[in-house]
């Protein structure tokens, strides 16, 4: 058996931690950072970047560059036209179905774009294992976080990505829960907690009781279609407004991506500052570039509505849980667009109570999804979270009207039965809709699957009954199953997801991974190769940038050896964007040389300060 | 499509799928061998919880009951268990949730008492359906509301004082809320009626404090959807 790891699988970034020694702890590289940005891209000769090197991809190759696609799982091509207009990628599909995303020659489902992004997860935590001197590092088992408000369509995705990810998902449980049980490790152990998850792409709200170390959510609600993402994509429309005026040149992805990224970097700042610029370097679409001030008054001014939008669901997940915001003991914000100022506030002002935050808000999710790992593999019990079903679920009759057969906010695993007769004699078949919502037309919910009973005993029309059992197991993920009663005769049923892949499709894409493995091993090599450049760039520039340079060198650098290291840096500079994995690695090791004497003076530098003003006797 | 009328089947015992040993049928676990056992088609929510058939129940003890079998069943502690041990925590997770869902409630426990009682259901005398009978206890109310709510309506309709129709319309919503608070105080005696005579009573008795129960009930819910058409017409004001 192999190692347990919790994911959360994010809109922007994504993260893998695991519990060690009954603490869960998050996986980070070397150079300390946790957050894997859920990037994907696709290289000329098809090789697959995830990751920050997918990251810096979206300005040199975006129409080859995936990002946000946790926003496409589980859905159609008629859910996402909209937003499917400003991405830099071609979102297709054909109507009724799956979106299928083209990057570069190749296609991709959403849940085949997640899986490479757990992938590098699983690669990721295996090297710490691996670090940590583990014999047994492979890790084949995971827990996998989802919004709350996710249905079962984008939890089978999800599930699905795992296992293109050659990972069994033990779980699939909500990002909210999971935040409650990574803070509920030290916290008191009872009173109702609201969670506020405000992530790059989803929002969601869960209301849970905890008592004797049972986290029981009672009320969830949320939009999946609400997040960070939205605030960049106000700043973005800003900018391209402004620009507009002045160059009627159409929207290049490469303009939108710089675009994108100086609006975050401003969004950022204005977490800490009350003013800041967002400033767009020249390209060829904006020979002049950009330049603009934005105070946090206009910014809030400006995504107002949207942190507005999040009140509604609060207020539904209360009053579903039959609560005052008053009655509420602790809030605990997740995400990170809980960064923004704005929103602290206004959750802080509809509470009357300041919100937690000593956790981490882009791990804490992590943290919790390995809390759960543990649970399941480990048989410790002091806890144990009952989550909820977000969505009704009914079944479409007469009139294409919605028959509700589990309601919404149900603990699961919870269960539901219908009954089924024919209505012609001889009728060997029944046609059954599925459908997720709260609306009472079938064609306001989300159809999640359409189905044939087959194999009734021929009878005269109304005689049979068949019992058809709807079973929402712990996942949150349907089953269903039926039998003839009269008979006994268990029925077959063909069960074809609206939105999601077949069983078979999923088979296919996994045969399909294994052949590009080759292609993915050789870019990961270029990536480790680029990762090493990028560490010795950064620690040489940061050397050379000091200020008191000279000082610390105290002369003891040659202006020759300095030259060297200038020119070796500028080498590997030039040859970091290129793919051909030796070069970069020769020239790093260059520049690791070049820099030796460099490190040495710096290192016996420091030891000298340390030491300064102390004897002998002291060290 | 027919409403669900599963007959209840009487199964008396359970056989544990993990030694063959035999079970009484509420019970969870099996006797010989403490494994879990798959679930018997008994669906009595009240002998699941180990509670007494009485409708009166405190709720943080039925709260305490919920998470106490929780943690029993619940397929987080099967995992490495075997598929048969799997199969009946995940069976005996859901009803444990529907019965904790029917039982929190009074409306929906008492629905459930209805049934395993053998009464015909209040709900397949379908108000949602939008059909359903007057009862005759309230014929009187429901005449006089409706001729008003018909005239409000109109009054609309010609342009009259929006203020001046509220008003009316709180009025006629005023008997209508005394009647809800008389059915719900009825209600409550009834199941106080119900629990006393659990134990000394003739069935006789018994059945006559459902059956009393029942078409309160059905009243009840009637007078829930006129309160909700007012709101309605309030609405449109």
């Amino acid at each position: 058996m192999g190692k347990v790891v919790g994911i959360d699988l994010g809109t922007t970034n994504s993260l893998v931690a695991y519990v060690r020694d009954g603490e869960p702890r998050v996986i980070r590289d070397s150079a300390g950072d946790a957050l894997v940005p859920s990037v994907v891209s696709v290289g000329d000769e098809g090789t697959i970047f995830v990751g920050r090197e997918a990251q810096r991809r979206l300005l040199t190759a975006p129409s080859r560059t995936v990002y946000s696609v946790k926003r496409f799982m589980g859905r159609g091509i008629d859910d996402v036209q909209d937003e499917a207009a400003l991405l830099p990628f071609t979102v297709g599909g054909d109507p009724g179905g799956v979106v299928r995303i083209g990057l570069g020659e190749r296609e991709f489902s959403p849940p085949e774009i997640s899986a490479f992004v757990l992938r590098e997860l699983k690669q990721r935590a295996e090297e710490h294992f691996r670090e940590q001197g583990e014999f047994d590092f492979e890790v084949d088992r995971a827990v996998i976080t989802v919004p709350a408000y996710f249905n079962d369509a984008q939890r089978t995705a999800t599930r699905d990505a795992g296992r293109l990810a050659g990972l069994e998902v033990l779980r699939i449980i909500s990002e909210p829960t999971a935040a409650s049980l990574a803070y509920g490790l030290d916290k008191k152990n009872r009173g109702t907690i609201a969670v506020y998850d405000l992530g790059g792409g989803t929002f969601d709200i869960s209301i849970l009781k905890v008592e004797d170390g049972v986290f029981q959510a009672l009320a969830t609600s949320g939009d999946t279609h609400l997040g960070g993402d939205d605030i960049d994509r106000l700043l973005v429309e800003l900018v391209l407004d402004d620009v507009g005026a002045t160059h009627a040149s159409p929207r290049r992805p490469e303009l939108v991506q710089t675009i994108r990224k100086a609006v975050i970097q401003a969004k950022w700042d204005l977490s800490d500052h009350q003013q800041a610029e967002i400033r767009v370097e020249p390209l060829a679409d904006l020979p002049n570039g950009y330049r603009r001030a934005i105070t946090r008054a206009e910014f809030e001014a400006l995504i107002r509505p949207l942190v507005d939008r999040t009140l509604g669901p609060v207020r539904q997940a209360l009053s579903d849980a039959g609560l005052e915001p008053g009655e509420i003991d602790e809030v605990v914000l997740v995400g990170g667009a809980t960064r923004t100022p704005l929103v602290r506030r206004l959750v802080g002002e509809l509470f009357g109570k300041t919100p937690h935050s000593d956790l981490n808000p882009d791990e804490v999710v992590a943290l919790g999804a390995a809390v759960q790992a543990d649970i399941l593999v480990s048989g410790r019990r002091e806890m144990l979270l009952l989550d909820v079903t977000p969505l009704s679920l009914g079944i479409e009759t007469i009139g294409g009207v919605v028959s509700k057969i589990i309601m919404r906010n149900s603990t699961i695993p919870a269960s539901g039965r219908e009954m089924y007769t024919t209505s012609v004699d001889n009728q060997t078949a029944v046609d059954i809709h599925v459908a997720q919502g709260e609306r009472e037309l079938v064609a306001d919910c989300r159809s999640l699957a359409r189905f044939k009973l087959r194999g009734i005993p021929p009878m005269p029309a109304g005689l049979p009954r068949v019992e058809v059992r709807f079973q929402i197991d712990a996942n949150g993920i349907l089953s269903v199953g039926a039998r003839e009663l009269r008979t006994g005769v268990e029925q077959a049923i063909e069960v074809k997801p609206s939105y999601g892949l077949t069983d078979q499709e999923v088979e296919r894409m996994l045969i399909e991974s294994f052949e590009h493995a080759q292609a993915d091993f050789d870019a990961r090599l270029l990536i480790e190769a680029r990762n090493e450049a990028e560490t010795v760039i950064n620690a040489t520039e940061k050397s050379l940038r000091r200020p008191d340079f000279a000082g610390v060198t105290g002369g003891e650098l040659s202006a020759d050896e300095l030259t060297q290291i200038e020119r070796a840096l500028a080498d590997l500079k030039r040859v970091m964007a290129g793919s051909e994995r030796e070069v970069i690695h020769e020239k790093t090791h260059a520049l690791n040389h070049a820099t030796r004497h460099l490190a040495e003076v710096m290192m016996n530098r420091s030891v000298r300060e340390a030491l300064a003003g102390r004897n002998v006797k002291d060290v | 499509m027919t409403p669900d009328l599963i007959p209840v089947s009487p199964v008396s015992t359970l056989e544990c799928r993990s030694c063959g040993a035999g079970a009484p049928v509420d019970e969870h676990f099996c006797p010989q061998c403490s494994r879990i056992l798959a679930l018997g088609r008994h669906g009595d929510y009240f002998t699941f919880f180990g509670l007494p058939r009485k409708l009166t129940i405190a709720q943080d003890e039925l709260e305490r009951r919920f998470r106490e079998l929780s943690r029993k069943f619940h397929p987080d502690y099967y995992y490495n268990a075997t598929p048969a041990e799997r199969l009946a925590s995940l069976e005996r997770s859901s009803y444990l949730n529907d019965a904790y869902r029917a039982l929190r409630v009074p409306a929906t426990r008492i629905e459930h008492l209805l049934a395993i009682e053998g009464l015909p259901s209040t709900k397949s005398e379908g108000t949602e359906s939008g059909a359903a009978k007057v009862p005759p206890a309230l014929l009187e109310e429901v005449f006089e509301l409706n001729e008003e709510l018909d005239e409000i309506r109109e009054q609309r309709e010609s342009g009259a004082d929006p203020a001046a129709l509220t008003a009316r319309l709180v009025a006629a919503r005023a008997p209508i809320d005394r009647k809800r608070e008389e059915h719900e105080r009825q209600i409550e005696e009834l199941s106080a009626q119900w629990d006393s005579r659990l134990e000394n009573a003739s069935p006789a008795e018994r059945r006559a404090t459902l059956e009393a129960l029942r078409e309160t009930l059905l009243e009840r819910n009637y007078i829930n959807n006129l309160l909700a058409t007012i709101d309605s017409v309030e609405r449109g004001l």
